[in-house]
């Protein structure tokens, strides 16, 4: 940029000032540009050294694995573009799947298991309204507050089911809807799931509303200055967050049929990997949801793959670790020229 | 100018943090079409008057009137509906957006698609671009991120974002700061143009050398009051310099009883 004489006019067409060259200086500048990468490098890896991984069978089940997963890291990436943090997503995953099946296991009627559902996402959006009263109100960073949440959630269900496990005996509408096998073992999730990507990816990259999450999450201060309403976008960031991972509990209780409280235990980390994993910073303000729902998918591939790959499942853990930090770090290199960090 | 109605008024401000009072009851007024120079040493409450005009702190005590109206600002956005717009310090671009999205941030440009209201990309680089060439600013491209613009750069952004969205005040909160002196005389043709276009400016500062070359009245604060008022003239730089330094008013009191 040069700062010139006022006189020096010249008309610039927008077109000129976009690049669209796809050299490598270029491409770094996408945000998930590194999961994408990533992404194809690990499918190549698992499709080579074991055959049954790309096989029509297969990946439709590491979808359903992925959609489930994905469904929650979009809505944590969308909170972490806007400057916060949710621990309490695994939480708001089992409470919003206990809330669905026992309400559904009460009114058994497609119309009953629908009104369920509805309950469970409506619960999941108040803890979501709750958990952005306490961080904008009490002032309190979102990490303990939610992390308050995720264990107040855990004891809640502790407590009320002593223990137990709960198994679905409602109508099988929603289960179907959500998560009803179809041709080619397909599922309905797989789509749900795409959709959202495509649907909040959209929110956060062409609307208003999305230009000021990336505002607030990037300068609190400054949003708030230019007249955004930041705590306003905190709390939608923090209802999508919840009621995302409460959809995504809802689906995978309506598979699994069966769950104890335990249930999503230790997924929000999960969650918050892929979403690094995928391009997102920590600190807010820049991130991306196709990014985010890569990062899924490297961690489903790499939970199905290591197993087909014949390493113990033991070992998952070490690996999406492993893969979490080299992550960060290329995302970070990656990042560097574009926000000149 | 003093026979006319102020654009805006401000009338006994009082604000205090804690057990600190900002500000123990000042007066400021803002003319049509004048630059308004508020100096004073650090802590002397410039920022927390400014901020009380731009929405973002509401004042403990005193009022404000615009245009003649009595008003109360609650937020920047409700000050930017009134046509405030306010440069803050250090405080007007994120850095990790590009730079149209911070342009047009608070009052994006949409189109619609059917029952969808979406951000008009293309119009706003487009629109960035030309709003910043008004103001003499060429940029290489709107979609750049603000964190590889320096210093002058931002502020020149800032600076041209506001007059381009015809700020009845502009609030300039030290904006000569960390700027080159070329850049620094680039900003002050800005407030000067601004001015001509029909803003009216408040600059704030602690130099009085920066404010002194463009201001039509500089107003001076200590402590949270108001100290005096000095006509474009009235005195030197060096005289006004020593009233902040002293505390004292020196010689404009006995100046306006010859008025």
């Amino acid at each position: 940029m040069l700062i010139t004489p006022n006189h020096q006019e010249v008309v610039h067409s927008p077109d000129k000032v976009i690049p669209s060259k796809w050299t490598f200086e270029e491409l770094r500048k996408i945000p998930e540009f590194g999961a994408s990468v990533a992404f194809l490098a690990l499918f190549i890896f698992f499709a080579l050294s074991a055959p049954q991984f790309f096989s029509l069978r297969n990946i439709t089940s590491l979808l359903t694995i992925i959609a489930e997963l994905g469904i929650m890291t979009v809505g944590i990436s969308f909170l972490m573009i806007g400057g916060e943090i949710d621990l309490s997503v695994s939480g708001v995953y089992a409470m919003a799947g206990f809330v669905f099946v026992t309400l559904a296991n009460i009114f058994i009627s497609p119309l009953g298991s629908l009104f369920a559902f509805t309950v469970a996402l409506l619960v999941s959006l108040l803890i979501g309204f709750i958990n952005s009263r306490v961080v904008l109100r009490g002032g309190i960073p979102s990490f303990i507050a939610t992390l308050g949440m995720m264990m107040f959630l855990r004891g809640i269900l502790l407590g009320i089911t002593g223990g137990r496990s709960i198994s679905y005996a409602g109508d099988n509408l929603v289960p179907t809807l959500l998560t009803g096998i179809m041709a080619y073992r397909f599922r309905p999730s797989h789509f749900w799931f795409i959709a959202i990507v495509v649907v909040f990816s959209f929110i956060l990259n062409h609307t208003v509303f999305g230009n000021w999450v990336f505002a607030t999450g990037g300068k609190k201060l400054v949003a708030y200055t230019m007249g955004v309403n930041v705590a306003r976008v905190k709390t939608i960031c923090f209802m999508i967050s919840s009621a995302l991972a409460g959809l995504s509990g809802v689906i995978a209780i309506s598979r699994f049929k069966l769950a104890n409280v335990s249930f999503g235990q230790g997924m929000e980390l999960e969650a918050i990997a892929a979403a690094v994993i995928g391009g997102t910073l920590m600190s807010g303000g820049y991130g991306s949801i196709i990014g985010a729902a890569l990062g899924a998918g490297i961690m489903g591939m790499v939970r199905t793959g290591l197993v087909m790959a014949g390493v113990p499942s033991y070992w998952y853990n070490a690996f999406v670790g492993i893969i979490l930090i080299v992550a960060a770090v290329v995302n970070l290199k990656l990042r560097s020229t574009v926000l000149g960090e | 100018m003093d026979q006319k109605q102020p654009l805006v008024k401000m009338e006994n401000i009082q604000k205090r943090f804690g057990r600190v009072k900002a500000l123990r009851g000042v007066d400021f007024e803002v003319y049509d079409q004048e630059v308004v120079g508020l100096l004073g040493d650090n802590g002397a409450g410039k920022s927390t008057l400014v901020k009380i005009l731009s929405g973002v702190y509401q004042p403990d005590a005193g009022t404000i009137y615009f245009q003649g109206e009595k008003i109360e600002i609650n937020s920047p956005e409700e000050a930017r509906e009134l046509g405030i717009e306010t440069v803050h310090q250090d405080l007007s671009l994120i850095e990790k957006m590009s730079v149209a999205r911070n342009f047009f941030l608070g009052k994006e440009l949409t189109r619609k698609i059917g029952f969808l209201e979406i951000l008009d990309l293309k119009k706003m680089n487009h629109e960035c671009m030309i709003g910043l060439k008004q103001v003499g600013i060429e940029l290489r491209s709107p979609t750049e991120f603000v964190s590889t613009l320096s210093g002058g750069q931002r502020q020149a952004i800032a600076i041209g974002r506001a007059i381009y969205f015809g700020a009845k005040i502009l609030i300039l909160d030290e904006p000569l700061r960390n700027l080159s002196i070329r850049e620094q005389r680039t900003v002050l043709n800005h407030i000067q143009e601004a001015r001509n276009k029909g803003s009216s400016v408040i600059f704030i500062t602690h130099n009085v050398y920066h404010v002194c070359p463009v201001a039509n009245r500089i107003v001076l604060l200590e402590n949270g009051e108001k100290l005096g008022e000095v006509k474009a003239g009235e005195l030197t730089p060096e005289e006004i310099a020593e009233c902040i330094a002293t505390g004292k008013m020196i010689k404009a009191n006995s100046r306006e009883e010859r008025f």
